[in-house]
This record gives structure tokens, sequence and C-alpha cells, in this order.
């Protein structure tokens, strides 16, 4: 032990000579540099973390997100899609928009699995989101619609996504087929459900007050407007390629 | 015929498929979603093979590039260059993947080349294998080739039976060997066997055509001959099982009581109270006094996980090598460098008592995953061993569905029906004592619970139950003793429809997963009943038999349905949790077994004693 100290005493006196030998100028210029640097770099993080571009594709398992994703980055979902086991994390500019004169800022856009065991991947990402779509089947609506409604009721009570009021667009998607709901329909199915839901979750949860945010007002049905963030219900297909109220949504929120 | 060649990123999208590039039909069904739905997203990607309907599949990942090849085809062929050929493709596809790139047209005739490759390949080894084993085969003497004959022959025939592709020269030249295989590779290898042994041995040959006529008459013989034990073996075990359901019925109706001294003795030995309604006075009205059930409780997480600070003598070892390596260059990861970190990993899994067949199949899934990936620089494997393993626990633990109860009572209640939950276990684990835990927390949400003792075996049962109810101050339905529990089950349901109760909790008697007519009683219950939930009793304290349990309860519950959809275990409810300290291993276990969410844990003796599983906690507690 007491080597190595007298070793670095040794060193420290060395490099201390070293630059008292060095001219004036020259050590000033060096600090001078590094303390721009870092400054340079303490204002370039401060500006990139402002404002989160970040758009999340949610929804249950089947609904299509991972089809959206393609649809929105490439203008095709080329040959299909199965079952996501990872999430599909990409920045780049809509389709539509890449014939746009201009420059077009891209956008970050995230496709979380949506089977249930996968479910914490949401709440890594949620954090960082400027806007979350939520997909919905509206073909199998019926089937699913606990699953959804509980789903959805998930994201719509986390404290991040109210505290920064995160805007929320009901994407009901597969509209291309004939036996799908109209998103009035869907609307009003969730609202009944989450209602429901908000009964039986307040029931429990007295202590649970960390990240569970009471929706809507108590005593009245709930209803999305009541929410503190905002909630649209738009409709379209994923596989047809009409995702327009999915792009406008986009562009409303993420600043182009 | 292969079927389809699949090729996908784990994000989901498509990149090649066999059946669209050559033309060829779509599968029926989507196998590939129920592939990744029950094998893959449930960590048993290192199973050989899946099988779905009338396809198997077998699959390899690309874990560097995340990619995922799969291969389907019909079940009842054996394909053997299957692996191969997935092996191929996986080695080519790599070398042309563009992460920007979404269609590969190309691809079509490279998988034409390789898949035509494979299979002259496996022709041929078929071929060679034949061409030396039709070689006259010496005879070693007669009386070696009589056993042996009928040993080989009757493994021939039960390839046969298996439906493989075996010829008709295969039989008779697989006399003389020793593996027991009734695979198609078997026959192949059989035949292998053969050749060498063939070879080994110098005899002159003896009439070819008397030694493929000998062993084959021997052979039909005998195959008729095992057929005859199988079916008596059936029939054996037919009988036995009769036989021991009627032995306890004779035995219950034989029972009196012990007369000793010849003094006729009329005192009674039943000391339970009178049920009127003055035994209510007695015992007070316990929900008030003993609070709020701990499954309303939240509780505290403890901050992110510490880093380990212990390390193993052997992992010291790796650690500079490993170290050097990830400074150095890019360093792939082999199956030889996952070894000793899962291995480590398989004991300090199987030290918190997770039974040891689960630890196995999750390690070989962890590193199925893990091989031919590329360390990130400056991380050492065991760290990149560890957090695959945290993810895969964490998969693993979390639920597939809701298990939201009080909703589905509700959605229950306008429906106009109660919910019906079923307890099944062994003997022992505290089924009755969970079920009084459960009552008081539904009565806690306000809802009307009713009690339904099925449990007409054991001595004091019902008695258990009425002391239960009582202090609660709930109703509880009970027909006494040496009652069918089936129909004491459906009157106790009808009865809770009548009353417009909403919750009906059904207690059985507690048995062993062997039993074969006490397992057809439950099964003629849940059938009879279709209960809401069928919530499995296990006890944390249990080791490896949580797996035996748990697969012959749900195996029972599959095999004795009347109906093609057959109700298999919702739930698991862990008891006995206060007593183990941090071996909860139990857990993993019976969730990777059964697929069934925990949706309560037991931990104490008193009704409020009752919590929700913490996932993030016991894969913490289990890692550390």
């Amino acid at each position: 032990m007491d080597e190595w100290i007298r070793r670095a005493e040794v060193w420290v006196r060395q490099a201390e000579s070293w630059i008292r030998r060095q001219p004036p100028e020259q050590i000033y210029i060096a600090a001078a540099v590094v303390a721009l640097t870092v400054l340079l770099l303490i204002i370039a993080s401060c500006f990139k973390s402002s404002k989160p571009n970040t758009i999340v594709l949610s929804g249950l398992s089947g609904s299509g997100k991972t089809t959206l994703f393609y649809q929105l980055r490439d203008g095709s979902s080329h040959q299909g899609t199965v079952t996501s086991m990872e999430e599909n994390d990409d920045t780049f500019v809509l389709h539509s928009e890449q014939e746009r004169k201009g420059k077009v800022k891209p956008v970050h856009v995230v496709d979380v699995p949506g089977h249930a065991r996968l479910k914490p991947k949401l709440d890594e990402v949620l954090p960082k989101a400027a806007g979350v779509v939520f997909v919905v089947d509206a073909q199998d609506f019926l089937s699913s619609m606990q699953a959804a409604a509980e789903y959805l009721y998930d994201i719509l009570t986390k404290a991040t996504v109210v505290k920064k009021k995160v805007p929320v667009l009901i994407f009901c998607n597969k509209t291309d087929k004939v036996t799908a709901h109209s998103k009035e329909f869907i609307k009003k199915q969730l609202e009944k459900e989450i209602n429901k839901l908000r009964e039986s979750r307040n029931a429990i949860s007295s202590a649970d007050i960390t990240d569970e945010v009471q929706l809507g007002v108590p005593g009245e049905a709930f209803n999305f407007s009541q929410c503190q963030n905002k909630v649209v219900v738009a409709e379209g297909a994923g596989t047809t390629g009409n995702v327009s109220a999915v792009e406008q949504f986009i562009r409303e929120h993420v600043k182009a | 015929m292969l079927e389809e060649l699949l090729i996908f990123t784990r994000g989901g999208l498509i990149l090649w498929s066999s059946c669209r590039a050559l033309g060829a039909a779509a599968l029926k069904g989507s196998p590939i979603d129920a592939l990744i739905r029950s094998c893959l997203l449930e960590e048993r990607s290192a199973d050989a093979s899946f099988s779905q309907d009338n396809y198997a599949l077998k699959w390899t990942f690309h874990n560097d590039l995340g990619l995922v090849f799969v291969a389907v085809y019909q079940k009842i062929l054996h394909l053997l260059y299957v692996d191969d050929l997935l092996a191929a493709v996986r080695r080519e596809f790599s070398q042309i993947y563009d992460p920007k790139r979404t269609s590969y047209d190309d691809f079509g005739d490279i998988f034409r080349q390789l898949h035509r490759e494979v299979e002259a390949r496996a022709e041929e080894m078929k071929k060679s294998k034949q061409a030396l084993s039709s070689r006259p085969q010496p005879a070693l003497s007669q009386k070696k080739v009589g056993p042996k004959g009928r040993r080989g022959d009757s493994r021939g025939a039960a390839a046969n039976k298996g439906g493989s592709g075996a010829k008709d020269d295969s039989d008779g030249d697989d006399s003389g060997n020793k593996d027991q295989n009734t695979l198609a590779n078997g026959a192949f290898k059989g035949q292998e066997n053969g050749a060498r042994k063939e070879n080994s041995l110098a005899r002159p040959v003896v009439v070819k055509g008397k030694e493929n006529g000998g062993p084959k008459d021997n052979g039909a013989f005998d195959v008729s001959k095992l057929q005859k034990l199988r079916t008596n073996k059936k029939n054996v075990a037919a009988d036995n099982g009769t036989k021991k359901l009627t032995k306890p019925d004779t035995k219950k109706k034989g029972k009196q009581d012990r007369v000793w001294d010849d003094k006729p003795s009329n005192k009674k030995l039943d000391f339970t109270d009178p049920a009127d309604e003055r035994g209510d006075e007695v015992t007070d009205n316990v929900a008030v006094i003993e609070g709020e059930s701990m499954m309303d409780k939240d509780e505290d997480l403890s901050s992110d996980s510490e880093d380990e600070e212990v390390e193993d003598g052997p992992k010291k070892k790796g650690w500079f090598s490993s170290m050097f390596q990830s400074i150095a260059g890019n360093n792939v990861l082999e199956k030889s460098d996952l070894q000793p970190a899962l291995k480590a990993l398989k004991d300090r899994l199987m030290a918190k008592n997770v039974a040891e067949e689960i630890a196995e199949k999750l390690c070989e899934s962890v590193a199925a995953s893990l091989e031919g990936k590329k360390l990130g620089s400056f991380t050492r494997i065991s760290s990149t061993v560890q957090t695959a393993m945290e993810d895969a626990l964490l998969r693993i633990l979390t639920p597939r569905r809701s298990i939201d109860i009080l909703r589905d009572v509700h959605a229950a209640k306008e429906r106009g029906r109660p919910y019906v939950i079923v307890f099944v276990g062994v003997n022992g684990v505290g089924k009755s004592t969970n079920l009084a835990k459960v009552a008081y927390w539904l009565l806690q949400h306000n809802l009307s619970v009713t009690l339904a003792a099925c449990d007409t075996f054991r001595s004091g049962a019902v008695e258990q139950l009425r002391t239960h109810a009582r202090r609660l101050q709930i109703p509880i339905f009970e027909k006494g003793y040496e009652k069918d529990p089936a129909v004491v089950a459906r009157e106790a349901i009808q009865e809770a429809t009548r009353n417009k109760s909403d919750v009906v909790l059904v207690d059985t008697a507690g048995r062993m997963q062997d039993n074969e007519p006490l397992m057809r009683a439950l099964s003629k219950l849940i059938n009879l009943n279709s209960p809401d939930l069928v919530l499995f009793v296990g006890e944390a304290l249990v080791g490896n038999d949580a797996v035996d349990q748990l697969t012959k309860f749900n195996q029972k519950l599959a095999d004795l349905s009347a109906v093609p959809t057959s109700r298999l275990i919702d739930g698991i409810l862990l008891t006995k949790f206060d007593t183990i300290d941090d071996k909860v291993g139990a857990a993993l276990s019976m969730v990777y077994i059964s697929g069934a969410p925990v949706m309560f844990v037991g931990c104490g003796q008193s009704y409020t004693d009752l919590k929700k599983l913490n996932v993030k906690s016991i894969v913490k507690t289990l890692l550390k």
C-alpha cells in the first residue's frame, strides 16, 4: 500500500513540474476549450430533453399495430406480420410526407407488443410519449372488449400520462372488413366497460395511489371527455393504407 | 413435405415466406401465432418442436440480427432434414440480410437450391444406411438371432406403428440391434448399428433369403404377441381402476363403531355444536376486528435492484478473459461461453427451491435466446445472462390474462348467476383455510358469499367450514358426509342462484394426483358444474413435486372430461408463503409448468393473511 502511495506522489510531482514548464497561454487555451465543450454539451442536452416526440402504438395482440407501423413508415405492410415478441422502434419521416417539399421533421414511433406477458415494455416507453395511439380491432371487438377496456384503462390511469396530458387516439382498425363495428359503437362500449372497471378498481386500491389516478367524475357515468388528457376516436384500416387519421394525429402533436 | 418456411423479425414483420415465394397454398389456421404465444413467449424456446392441429413446427433463432426461422410440416411425416435446412437457411439469409430491406424475393432461388441439397443429402444418408444393412448379415448363432430378432422386430413393428416411412427391408435388417428407439430416426440408427455390428464380424454369409425370412416369421409372431400383451396390460389397468373405485365405497359402508369390552356405549363421540342459530352468539363477528385484508394493501417496492457483490470463484477466472475480449473485439456468444454462467444461475435457482427440470428448461431457453448474439462492449457474459434471465422470469410470472376477480364477479352478477370458484389440491395444502380468507376478502368488497362444503370425506371438514361461516356470518350449503361432491356442488349453486348470492366458494377434498378414482371424481365435479374459476391450491414449501402435481392434475382434467373443450386449472393459490424465507421458487415452477397465473398468496393463518403476488420482488429474490 505504502509503495503505491509513494509512487503516486512521485507521479504527481512529475506532472506538476511538467505543467509548470509549459507556457501559460497554452494552459489557458486548453482549459478554455474544455470548458467550452462542457458548456456546449450541457446546452445541447437541455434542448434535447425538452420535448418528447415519441408516438406509442399500443393495443391488444392482433389489433394491427405492427401493420400500422409499417404503413406509416413504408406505405405498405409488406408480406404480413406475426405476433410481435419485441417492440419496433424507428425514427422516420411519414411515408405520405416523403414527397413534401421542404424539411419534414422525422417522427419517432414505437410499436409496443400487445401480448399480455410483454406488458412491462409499455411501462418503459410511456414516460417518453408525446402521444399514444390505442389500436382496436373493430372487426373482432366484442370478444376482446373487456381486455381492450382494461388495457386502455391502465394507460389512462398512468401518472405520467395524466400529468403530462398526453393525448390519446383510439384508432378503430380493420374497418375495411364488412363486419367491422362503427367507431361510435366502439367508443360507447369502451366508455361503459371503463365505467365498470372504475367501480371495481376503486373498490380495491384505496392504498395504491402512486400510479393510479381517479378517472372521470365519481358518481357520473364515465365519458372520454372527462379525462384530463385529450382522447379522440378515429377509424381506418392498416392493410389498405387508410391511415390518414393517425397521420393527422401525429402531425398535430409532434410539431413538424 | 415441407409446408412452409417462414423468416420473420422478432418485432413481427415477415421477411420471407416460402409459401408466397413458391406459390404454394397458405397454411390453415395460424400455427405460427400459436407457436409464438404458447411456446416462444412462454420461455420454452429450447423445446425440440411444437405441434398444432396437424402441423409440426421447428424453429431456430439468429439472436444477433433478431431473426426467427420457422419450418412447418405435416405432423405425421417425420422429416429428418428440417434441422439441417433451418441451419443452412439461417446461414445463407444472415449473409444477405439488411435491416433496411424488407423484401427478399431473390432468396427464393437460394432456398430452392438449399432445399434440394438438404433433401438429397438426407436421401443419400438413408440409402447408404439401407445399402449397408441390406448386405447379407452373418448368423451369429441361431439362439442369438432369435431373441435379438424379436427385440429388433418389435421395435421395427413399433416404428411402423409410429407411421414413419420405414420400408419392409428394415424389419428384417434390424435384427441384432440393441437400441430401443421407435422413431424413424431410431429405425435408421438401428440400421446403422446393424451395419456396424455386421462389419465387425468376419463370419461368412448364410443364405440371405432364409435370414430375412427367419426373423420375419419370428417378428410376425411377436407383433401379435406384443399387441396381446399390450391389450392385456390395458385391461389389467382398467380392472385395477374399477377395483379401486369399488373398494372405498364398500369400506365406507361397512364402517361401524368399534365396541370394546362388550359394553354397548351409548355416548356419541360427535362433539360438534348443534347447527342451530343459537350458535351465533358464541362467536363474535370477526370481520370488524381483524381489519383490512392484505390483498388490498400495496406492498412497498424497495428501490431498484442492487448489483450483486458476491461473485463465485469460477466466475472470477472467466472475468479477466471475458473482460479482455469485451473490450478488445467483437465477442460473439458461444454456447460454451454461456455454460458456466448458466450453470451458476441454475444452481442459484435450485437453491431457491425451483424444481430441477424447470430450472434446466429455463436455462436452455435463455441459452437459445442468447446464442450467437454479440456482446456489447464493456459487458460481462454473466451480466448479460443475468439480464436475459431476469427478462425471462418477468415474462413468465406476468399473467397472461387479467386476474381481476372482482371485475369477473361483477360481470357474472350482471348475467344473473353466481361466480363459482372451486378449490382443488393435494392433501394438507390449506384449501379450507385459504377459502375462508378469500371469503373474508370478498366480504370486504361488499359481495355476498356462499360456502359449499363438498369435502364429504375428511372428518371435521364440514364442521370447519361451518365454523368459518358462522364467524364470517355467511350462509353455508352442506349435506354432511359421504355424499357425492358433484351433486352437492350442483345443489349449492342452485341454492345460491335462488338466494341471489354473488360468489360460491366450493371446497373439495384433498387428493393425490396419482389417485385415479379421486381424480375422476374431481373431473366429474368440474364438468358437471362448469365453475368460473378452478383454483389450484399449492403450498410454497413443495419442491420438485409441484411439477408433478400440476401436470397430472391438468392431464387428468383434460383426459377425463366428457366435453372436447376441457376446463383446466385457471389459477394458482400459493399457500404457506410466510414459512419460506426467500426460497420462493415454488411459485416459478408452478406458473411455468401450468401457464396459470398466481392469483392469491396465503401468508399466514388468520383471515387477513392473503396477498397478491408481487412479480418484481419475486424475480429479485430468485436472482439474489
